[in-house]
């Protein structure tokens, strides 16, 4: 009886095994694709058989970092990014404990309305903001970009956060007040704290949605100065040498490679940030 | 140590009305529970206290000073709440200091303060986990623990025991009710237990429908209550409730009559009997019905009669046994019976 049911438990291990295998082998298949794209020589891209088994090259690598600013790009990227993140914090979450906690008029109102820029075709504002930041003088900066990114992102990173912050008990902030706590004092003691993996989770979420903006960047940048690695991958797609396939792959796969190590990074709290909804405290 | 008085107190909440003429005189040291069934304003009221809710009119005051604009961070009250409202960042030993920390207590002292609350609970092994890492008595001995450390003026305790199983909650019953001795610390309790109300209580506030129904000692309630809501919300089984009609001294209703009662009173009354103060097969009866169920029990046998349409329980011997519809009398202790107005439900004197 009992080895039967070792038996049954470890044959259910490996169907487990086997098919998280096989869904991340599903997953991961396009990446590696996509870098054995980058990883080949031009010449075995554009063949009418695919080719499985790619002789190796570094041309497109070598093409990318020596003959374009990559290394300004990422940069540009990565500096966008974690200030629009920093840019984006700051101004949810107290928005979202303003939302989540405080009763006044048109506090729901208020809600729908920072949701609802969430709603518009980016396009239809694409012109405004160009001449928005014209004025500022901001073409072409990184700190535009932050801001871009930072607004864009805005309201679902409030509107992540808000949710986590529902799901406290209210007890939790009744008792930080007997205890002898002010208003910032519980925000910062108590809620920010146990919202931390929604914060987290929102910060990735909008880290993936900024390194992906494209629209507004090419709007703005101009020159290496502001250019990030989702427009520098048009570089590779017009100009005399036509599209360079195995450019693209890299650049793309570079640009992957930010945000992956930071989700492997925070992955405990990323993983428990969404499933703390189903537990209860 | 401090005097609590509410006066006039009322909490609504546009056209409802959660807590209405609430008045009441909490001594020094005193243990008051707050008990009522779920909606009844216990809690309201309580939070009132504590300053985490607004009274829509009355006073509330404290030592002579009323508190009405004093939020609840600058009352010396410590509450611990119904889901133990632990920290769930903070080991135990940071969640008892947090008090400590916000009221400015000088840093050198919260190890030997912590260490204390930590003892009187017996939890001192636990300070360097989490509350995830405790069981649910645990996390209730901590939310005690973090009360108790910077000694506040006043205990609020709101169901604090009502996530517990039984056998631990009658231990710590046993232990709050000795701290707060100990201590010595005015403390409000709120609970819809009548047991935890009797065994805790110096004095019972019952509340129904957000208004008081009675204040007393946990005898003057279980002997005199004030209504027919107190006697059917205090004692298990609850007093039996019979609606008749009282003429001359007599009282009668269908299978029930009772003489000789003492008072002037006549017209619609309700007679209330608890089941300990009722005898089977008395010498002079003043039921006669028929045996609608036995339950033994092991050290009592409760037994169900049909008088009329009415049901009555009565507390009979270990050994009582019955079949069915058997013809049975019964005798009330004449000392121990209960009139009440049947139209306004107050007790007749």
């Amino acid at each position: 009886m009992a080895s039967q049911r070792k038996r049954s438990k470890g044959e259910s291990l490996t169907l487990r095994y086997l098919i998280l295998g096989g869904w991340a082998l599903f997953c991961l298949a396009p990446v590696l694709w996509f870098l054995s794209i980058g990883l080949r020589p031009r010449i075995e891209i554009i063949t009418p058989q695919p080719i499985y088994i790619p002789s190796f090259s570094l041309d497109a690598w070598h093409m990318i970092w020596d003959d374009w600013p990559m290394a300004a790009y990422l940069r540009n990227s990565v500096a966008a990014i974690i200030g629009s993140v920093i840019i984006d914090l700051v101004l949810a979450i107290p928005a979202a404990y303003s939302l989540a906690r405080f009763r006044y008029r048109g506090r729901d109102d208020i809600g729908f309305y920072i949701l609802s820029t969430r709603m518009m075709a980016p396009a239809i504002v694409a012109v405004p903001i160009f001449f928005l930041f014209r004025n500022l003088g901001l073409l072409d900066t990184i700190w535009a970009l932050m801001l871009i990114y930072a607004a864009i992102n805005l309201s679902f990173v409030t509107w992540i956060i808000r949710s986590y912050m529902l799901d406290i008990p209210k007890e939790l902030e009744d008792a930080a007040k007997t205890d002898g706590a002010g208003e910032i004092r519980i925000l910062w003691e108590i809620i920010i704290p146990a919202v931390l993996p929604g914060i987290i989770t929102a910060s990735v979420i909008a880290m993936i949605f900024a390194i992906n903006e494209f629209l507004f960047t090419l709007l703005i940048a101009s020159t290496p100065d502001a250019y990030t690695m989702s427009v520098a991958l048009s570089n590779f797609t017009g100009g005399s040498d036509g599209v360079i396939y195995n450019a693209i792959a890299l650049v793309a796969f570079l640009a992957f490679v930010p945000v992956f190590l930071v989700v492997v990074a925070i992955q405990k709290h990323l993983s428990r940030g969404l499933t703390m909804g189903a537990v209860k405290g | 140590m401090a005097r609590i008085e509410l006066t006039e107190i009322q909490k609504s909440w546009g056209p409802i009305i959660g807590v209405r003429d609430v008045n009441i005189e909490i001594a020094d040291e005193e243990f008051v529970v707050f008990l009522g069934p779920s909606g009844c304003g216990k809690t309201t009221t309580m939070r009132m206290i504590a300053g985490l809710e607004d009274p829509s009119e009355g006073r509330i005051v404290m030592d002579g000073e009323v508190m009405n604009d004093i939020d609840a961070r600058d009352r010396d009250v410590a509450m611990v709440f119904q889901g133990y409202a632990l920290y769930p960042n903070m080991t135990i030993y940071e969640n008892i200091r947090f008090p400590l920390r916000m009221r400015g207590v000088p840093r050198d002292q919260h190890e030997g303060k912590v260490r204390r609350a930590a003892e009187l609970v017996e939890l001192t092994d636990y300070l360097d986990r989490k509350p995830g890492a405790l069981s649910g008595g645990q996390r209730q001995r901590a939310a005690l623990a973090r009360a108790i450390v910077r000694q506040p003026q006043v205990f609020l305790m709101d169901e604090p025991l009502s996530n517990l199983d039984a056998k631990l909650r009658q231990a710590m019953r046993v232990q709050i009710k000795h701290i707060q001795r100990e201590l010595k610390i005015t403390t409000v309790y709120v609970t819809h237990d009548q047991i935890e109300a009797m065994t805790l209580a110096d004095r019972i506030v019952i509340m129904d429908k957000g208004a008081i129904q009675q204040i007393g000692t946990p005898d003057q309630i279980y002997n005199d209550p004030a209504n027919t809501f107190v006697a059917g919300f205090i004692g298990s089984p609850p007093m039996n409730l019979v609606e008749g009609a009282l003429e001359g001294g007599t009282f009668r209703a269908p299978g029930i009559e009772v003489g000789n009662l003492p008072t002037r009173h006549s017209g619609a009354v309700t007679l209330g009997v608890r089941p300990e103060d009722c005898t089977v097969a008395g010498m002079s009866s003043h039921l006669s019905g028929t045996v609608y169920g036995v339950e033994p029990t092991g050290d009592i046998t409760y037994l169900t009669l049909k008088a009329g349409e009415k049901l009555v329980e009565v507390k009979a011997d270990r050994d009582y046994r019955a079949p069915l519809n058997k013809p049975e009398t019964v005798a009330f202790d004449p000392s121990r019976i209960h009139l009440f107005d049947t139209a306004t439900g107050q007790r007749l004197s």
